[in-house]
């Protein structure tokens, strides 16, 4: 059994699937070899989402996905709840409407810790359903500077920051296993100078537009791939705020 | 601003089969140079600057168009915020730079960068589009209404929806596009904070109907800004 999750499904219901032998996919991530296609939805829609629903449709194509545990509710954006709703009445693609309230926090050493931060996005998305490699050594570090937001549709985005720049956000909420915890997704440590990163079209870009004020931050909102004036905004930021100071 | 006619007026100055000492900023649509020897200053479409590299030494660079063989290249909103330090004695101000492509801005607190931002995605493109429908309608910038109520401009290609929409109801060109600058201003001013005075650089400078669209007190200061701040950079 192929299992396609999106967003952070329950531990315990993800670990009951893996038990009994199924195979688990993140449809929040690229699959190999099989382009977006963005025909599902409307142009302008969070770039994720549509990833997430061309992966399903062309998994489900090629007959490799048999369930989908979509995660709706407050520990993910509005979006995938409607998306779930239209692929229910519309499609066979099963699909199982899940939320993940979980208040057990797991701790977020990654998050905190002097990896890089494109290496420390990966070990986040790659840990949602499996364990962190074995004898990583997480030590905390005072930070540089934050980025703030959900992973990127592009990581390049994450190569821009400086050592030991620590993850604020619903990726933090990704490591800790509390996705729906309001309160540490809107936790930035004060003065750190921080990105506060939303996709385009993302229903989250309220949160990332406001705090950015509230913390003096940089807000930045990008489709698809960074472009060159993103970048040389934020090289921009880190300059006046990181490398300056 | 972009009057559609720089090239006719300001092209014919550059120095010709020279390879000069040059602080380019290059737009997306013009380039700014300066030649270091002589002090002369002038704008050429930035395609044009393109294909003729061969003509200059570029000593420092900044804007949107890569230029790769530059001694050195300083990022835009460097370049603006040094700029703006060597042209205004003040402690404190806010400078705007609108270009063809975006807006860009830095909050300056006791001589000290303390905030900037620059719309790179929605709401980006306004003033090319300003320029293409200048140049479209003929309009003549000096006669449009001044009372003109705000059309909502997401940004450039949706304000342009909502202003043939306007047409099409029969409001006349000038009125419209008049409207269109109010909007455009008005989500300038909401980018830098609303403050009640605004430095505005960049070639919408030059266009006397969108620096009077703005609610604040404006103080233009031309399109030579970055270049400045190149210059500063270079004696440092």
């Amino acid at each position: 059994m192929i299992v396609g999750i999106v967003g952070v499904p329950p531990l315990e219901l993800m670990k009951s699937y893996i038990e009994r032998g199924a195979v688990m996919v993140d449809l929040d991530e690229p699959v190999p070899e099989m382009p977006v296609r963005d025909v599902y939805l409307p142009n302008a829609y969070c770039s994720i989402l549509k990833r997430v629903v061309s992966n399903i449709f062309s998994l489900r194509e090629a007959k490799r996905l048999d369930l989908v545990l979509a995660t709706v509710g407050k520990c993910k954006c509005d979006g995938m709840r409607n998306i779930s709703s239209w692929l229910e009445r519309t499609t066979d693609i099963p699909v199982m409407k899940v939320e993940n309230d979980n208040t057990a926090p797991a701790g977020h050493p990654i998050c905190t810790s002097g990896l890089p931060a494109a290496e420390k996005m990966e070990l986040i998305v790659n840990s949602v359903f499996n364990p962190i490699p074995e004898g990583l050594e997480l030590e905390r570090t005072a930070p540089t500077c934050g980025f703030w937001g959900v992973p990127p549709y592009d990581f390049s985005i994450l190569g821009l920051l400086p050592d030991n720049a620590h993850l604020y956000g619903w990726t933090r909420c990704m490591e800790n296993k509390t996705p729906a915890d309001i309160d540490l997704e809107c936790h930035v440590d004060p003065g750190v100078p921080t990105l506060f990163f939303t996709q385009s079209f993302c229903q989250k870009s309220a949160f990332a537009f406001n705090l950015a004020k509230k913390h003096g931050g940089l807000f930045v909102e990008v489709d698809k791939k960074l472009t060159r004036s993103t970048k040389a905004k934020i090289e921009a930021f880190l300059e006046f705020n990181v490398y300056r100071k | 601003m972009f009057t559609g006619n720089e090239e006719q007026t300001i092209s014919a100055t550059s120095p010709a089969g020279s390879s000069a000492g040059v602080l380019v900023d290059c737009g997306t649509s013009y380039a700014k140079v300066h030649y270091i020897d002589t002090g002369e200053r002038v704008i050429i479409p930035s395609r044009r600057l393109l294909k003729q590299m061969e003509l200059y030494e570029f000593v420092a660079f900044t804007g949107h168009n890569y230029i790769k063989n530059a001694k050195r290249t300083v990022n835009e909103l460097v370049a603006l915020a040094e700029g703006a330090l060597a042209l205004i004695d003040e402690p404190d101000f806010t400078v705007l730079d609108s270009g063809a492509r975006d807006v860009k801005y830095v909050h300056v607190r006791d001589r000290r960068v303390v905030g900037m931002d620059w719309n790179t995605e929605c709401g980006a493109f306004t003033g090319q589009i300003i320029e293409l429908l200048t140049r479209y309608f003929e309009i003549d910038a000096a006669a449009l209404p001044r009372d003109a109520e705000r059309l909502p401009v997401v940004c450039g290609v949706l304000g342009m929806t909502a202003l043939f929409d306007l047409i099409s109801q029969g409001a006349t060109h000038e009125a419209a596009f008049a409207m269109f600058l109010r909007g455009i201003a008005f989500n300038c001013e909401t980018l830098v904070g609303r403050p009640e005075k605004l430095y505005l650089s960049g070639g919408l400078c030059d266009n006397p109907a969108f620096v009077k669209s703005f609610s604040c007190e404006t103080i233009p200061l031309g399109r030579f800004v970055l270049i400045e701040g190149l210059k500063s950079l270079e004696k440092k």
